[in-house]
């Protein structure tokens, strides 16, 4: 293949008129609702936890697993969308999310897998662990 | 010009196969870099969390105020920092739209409301700073070193070693570590943002004929908020 100089003018690619921009804008707030709803979803659950809790008897690993969820997919909202992820070729999306899961997963397995199993035992905290403690259970606090 | 030309793909040679400017591309690179920064200070909270579980505080108990007001609000400040930077997200992204437009005066318009927006996160996270490192008047009973001494006495606040919300120094190490290297990220995006605005208002852009600079900018302002999505359930909902 020939090489050409100057081509593509990369800088330039992402560039539309003015009646593809409405469609782009209306897709762009769809996003911004779903992003403000799934945060609104969030702060209610995490506000009323504690009567959800006692009327249902879920455990707090349901809890912890929607919560995930829901951030996860606005993750994936704000990469793909806003950052235009969705809209670069397929090497280039791989090129960013490849490497970056493949360290994340290893290091949650490693840290939070492993090693938080190990020494999430009290009889394993080491002596930097240990600083002279009250037992007291610790009462939420108020500002005044 | 037109622009009705595919985008290139593929590995025959005289292309790039990723389809991006260089910038564009080490911008994401930078941001993988600084992801995997974010991710390691997350997991070691995780890591932590889970050791200290039994005397790990609720962050609901934790952030309960709001300005100007002394009601029992839980989340509802933080809720509503995230509302604004997903708000001055969605303000940097018309921005980037008005670019690919070459709109000149839009881009202004939204990239002056993004400063906003995120002027206003950096203040709402001084102000939670302060209430967190102020604390309540009657404090909690912790064991403190004075003067060479172990003594329990009341502690108001939060510092580095003793903290009113937890009897584990950690909690409060990492929300200070969390939130404020995610807060100076905010802080120089901000900064970031106004070089951006002057740059448009001075015709920088219309000269140069594209604005890419302006999705770069973009780029970083949206991995900020990216960021403040993944500290909001793990520090504050969880």
């Amino acid at each position: 293949m020939e090489f050409q100089d100057g081509f593509p003018d990369y800088e330039t690619l992402a560039q539309h008129d003015n009646e593809a921009g409405v469609g782009v804008r209306k897709k762009l707030m769809n996003v911004f609702w779903l992003l403000l709803v799934v945060t609104l979803v969030e702060v209610c659950i995490g506000w009323f936890w504690h009567d959800i809790h006692a009327s249902t008897h879920l455990s707090k690993t349901w809890l912890i697993i929607t919560f995930i969820m829901f951030t996860l997919l606005k993750a994936g909202y704000i990469v793909m969308t806003f950052m235009h992820l969705g809209d670069e070729n397929k090497w280039m999306r791989w090129m960013i999310l490849g490497p970056y899961s493949l360290f994340i997963v290893y290091l949650i397995y490693m840290v939070n897998v492993t090693e938080g199993n190990y020494s999430g035992k009290k009889e394993h905290r080491s002596l930097l662990d240990t600083l002279p403690q009250s037992t007291q259970p610790v009462a939420p606090a108020h500002h005044e | 010009m037109s622009h009705a030309v595919a985008k290139p793909q593929g590995w025959g040679g005289g292309t790039s196969p990723l389809g991006t400017s260089h910038g564009k591309m080490f911008m994401w690179f930078f941001l993988i870099s600084d992801a995997l920064t974010f991710s390691g200070l997350l997991v070691a909270l995780g890591f932590l969390r889970h050791k200290f579980a039994d005397v790990w505080p609720v962050s609901t108990d934790v952030f309960t105020h709001f300005p100007f007001t002394h009601a029992h609000l839980p989340l509802i400040y933080v809720g509503w920092m995230t509302f604004d930077l997903i708000l001055s997200s969605v303000t940097m992204v018309l921005a980037v739209e008005a670019g690919h437009r070459k709109d000149n005066k839009a881009v202004l318009l939204w990239m002056f409301l993004t400063i906003i927006g995120g002027a206003i996160f950096v203040g709402s996270q001084v102000w939670e700073w302060w209430i967190f490192i102020e604390g309540s008047a009657e404090g909690a009973m912790r064991w403190q070193l004075i003067d060479g001494q172990w003594v329990e006495k009341a502690f108001s606040g939060a510092n580095l070693f003793y903290n009113e919300y937890s009897v584990t120094p950690h909690y409060a190490n990492f929300f200070f570590c969390v939130t404020g290297f995610h807060g100076f990220h905010v802080f120089s995006g901000v900064v970031i943002n106004i070089v951006t605005f002057i740059m448009a208002y001075t015709g920088v852009f219309e000269r140069r004929g594209h604005y890419e600079f302006v999705e770069k900018v973009g780029l970083y302002w949206h991995f900020v908020d990216l960021v403040w999505v993944f500290v909001f359930t793990f520090f504050y909902l969880l």
